[in-house]
């Protein structure tokens, strides 16, 4: 399938050896001579699709299709800072004769994924210090590390001879506030993981405290970011300009990522060179080293498929997330939208 | 609690037109201030604005980083600014419904097909 | 980023006179109650450096 140059430059983001060209989207109106390219919701309507390939609790992957990166990128920028979760703001320390310096312990349950739906609570006011149960989660924190008085002094294990020397968010315990007992019911409030080690102690320390967990944006502090990660890149595309055969095929091979080009054989039993899986390629431009490969091959990008990878960290699950971002994006229109009318009205 | 007294705090503002009538609603060039965003709504924006075969210029930037805010300049052909911007929200908000709309079903789908899965 | 609060464990002025107040010895670690103008040295091994305890006071920390 032959495409003209204008298409090409229009459908697809060129890897060069040095440089990366026709990156920035030109489809507006009056670009290119005989191109219609003014906007039109049913025509996005048709070339938009979706694709879910990976789905489970944390982790999802789908392919977005038919979109410019304006938009696909707006929506990833609102997963990362936008979305809200809830998380531990004030920590209220009553005693911590640990040797982890209580800001330093404080800055780490900050850190602790809350298992609690965010839009279940609200913001909390500001200037409120104490909280409502609409919008404060509270957890206590009270261990105390001690000698084991089974065992005998052989044993050099830490845990084995003293009892909670380990403080895990497991110990984190909740203290459910107004409502919350009846409204969580059935989903206990609890940090994401159990397993996640908050601090160590030797016989004789003991930690105390109380913590509040507010629900906030990404924006103001990264623990608030409800993903691990959200990211996309493009869908390479790529070609063979010329055919590669034997020893030169089975380079090429190795120059992207395992699965991208395949090997057959032909006729006369020789391996030849084709490309079986672009998808899987991360674009490392080895080939681009190798003088007598990097004319035979074209990397280029499809530059309206975009392939999202959602990570949650716990407290939503990505699919969730994803339609949580489209809505606020939608929401900020709506917002403006009003705004507007008030501007012209008076 | 918000007193009946308090107003909400303004997001969108003029900053500058070049209509030199009273009537600056009409004007065809129009800055317009958004308070409380940045990237994420102004390159959005910004596209859809540029794809109104109407719009002369559209431009967004972001005056300074410390500030919360952008700048969102439209020159048009013919149609009021304020007009074009209602429009870019509204094909935006479209948009949104959308790619919502379709996102679910396929959710839905993966899910299904998941299940189909696991049960043969 | 702490935020003492001293609105915690409110307290008069003037008892403090005679308010005991535990120390530490720097030696022997044992407690060792004073007074005001008691003379500082640890009752079990004659130590003089004593260590203040840490404050009974809520400490409240951003968790950021």
């Amino acid at each position: 399938m032959t495409m003209s140059t204008t298409e090409e430059m229009r459908s697809y983001v060129t890897l060069n050896e040095y440089d990366v060209d026709h990156v920035h989207s030109t489809d507006f109106p009056g670009s290119y001579h005989g191109y219609d390219d003014s906007w039109d919701f049913n025509r996005f309507r048709r070339n938009f699709w979706i694709e879910v390939t990976k789905l489970d609790d944390m982790e999802m992957e789908f392919d977005m299709v038919g979109i410019d990166a304006a938009l696909a990128n707006a929506f990833r920028r609102i997963l990362l800072a936008e979305v809200p979760t809830m998380a531990a703001d004030k920590i209220f320390i009553h005693n911590n004769t640990s040797i982890i310096q209580s800001e330093v312990l404080a800055h780490r349950l900050g850190l602790v994924p809350i298992k609690v739906d965010p839009r279940m609570f609200e913001f909390r006011q500001e200037g409120d210090e104490e909280g409502t149960d609409m919008d404060t989660v509270e957890f206590e924190l009270k261990v105390k590390c001690t000698k084991n008085p089974n065992v005998t002094a052989d044993l050099p294990d830490p845990y084995e001879i003293y009892k909670n020397a380990k403080v895990t968010t497991k110990q984190l315990k909740w203290i459910p506030r107004g409502n919350q007992a009846a409204l969580h019911h059935n989903n206990p409030i609890r940090p994401v993981d159990g397993d996640i080690l908050i601090a160590k102690l030797r016989p004789g320390q003991a930690i105390d405290l109380r913590m509040h967990c507010v629900k906030g944006l990404g924006k103001d502090h990264a623990k608030f970011s409800p993903v691990a990660t959200a990211s996309y890149r493009l869908l390479p595309k790529i070609t063979l300009k010329q055919p590669v055969v034997g020893e030169q095929a089975e380079r090429l091979a190795r120059c992207f990522t395992p699965g991208v080009i395949g090997l057959k054989e032909d006729e006369d039993g020789n391996k030849v060179a084709y490309v079986d899986n672009a998808r899987k390629d991360a674009s490392s431009r080895e080939v681009f080293r190798h003088e007598d490969l990097k004319d035979a091959v074209d990397m280029k990008k499809v530059r309206d498929h975009f392939i999202f990878s959602v990570e949650s960290t716990g407290a939503l699950p990505p699919n969730v997330l994803m339609c949580e971002a489209v809505k606020i994006l939608k929401e900020k229109c709506r917002t403006f939208l009003v705004e507007l009318d008030n501007l012209t009205k008076k | 609690m918000a007193s009946s007294e308090e107003t909400p705090k303004k997001r969108l503002t003029v900053a500058q037109t070049d209509s030199t009538s009273q009537f600056w609603e009409d004007s065809k060039c129009m800055t317009f201030v958004l308070e409380g965003e940045d990237h994420t709504l102004g390159n959005a924006l910004r596209y859809i604005i540029m794809k109104n075969p109407d719009v002369e210029f559209c431009g967004y930037g972001v005056p300074h980083p410390s500030e919360n805010k952008i700048n969102l300049r439209i020159q048009s052909r013919g149609p009021p600014a304020v007009e074009i911007l209602k429009k870019g929200l509204l094909d935006l908000s479209q948009v949104c419904d959308h790619v919502l709309t379709t996102f679910e079903e396929r959710v839905t789908e993966f899910k299904q097909d998941m299940t189909d899965k696991m049960e043969t | 980023m702490e935020t003492p609060n001293p609105a915690a464990t409110p307290k008069e002025g003037q008892p403090s006179s005679s308010k005991a107040i535990i120390y530490v010895c720097g030696e022997c670690r044992q407690d060792n109650e004073m007074r005001p103008r008691d003379p500082i040295r640890c009752r079990e091994c004659g130590y003089r450096i004593m260590y203040k305890k840490r404050t009974k006071r809520v400490v409240v920390f951003d968790g950021r």
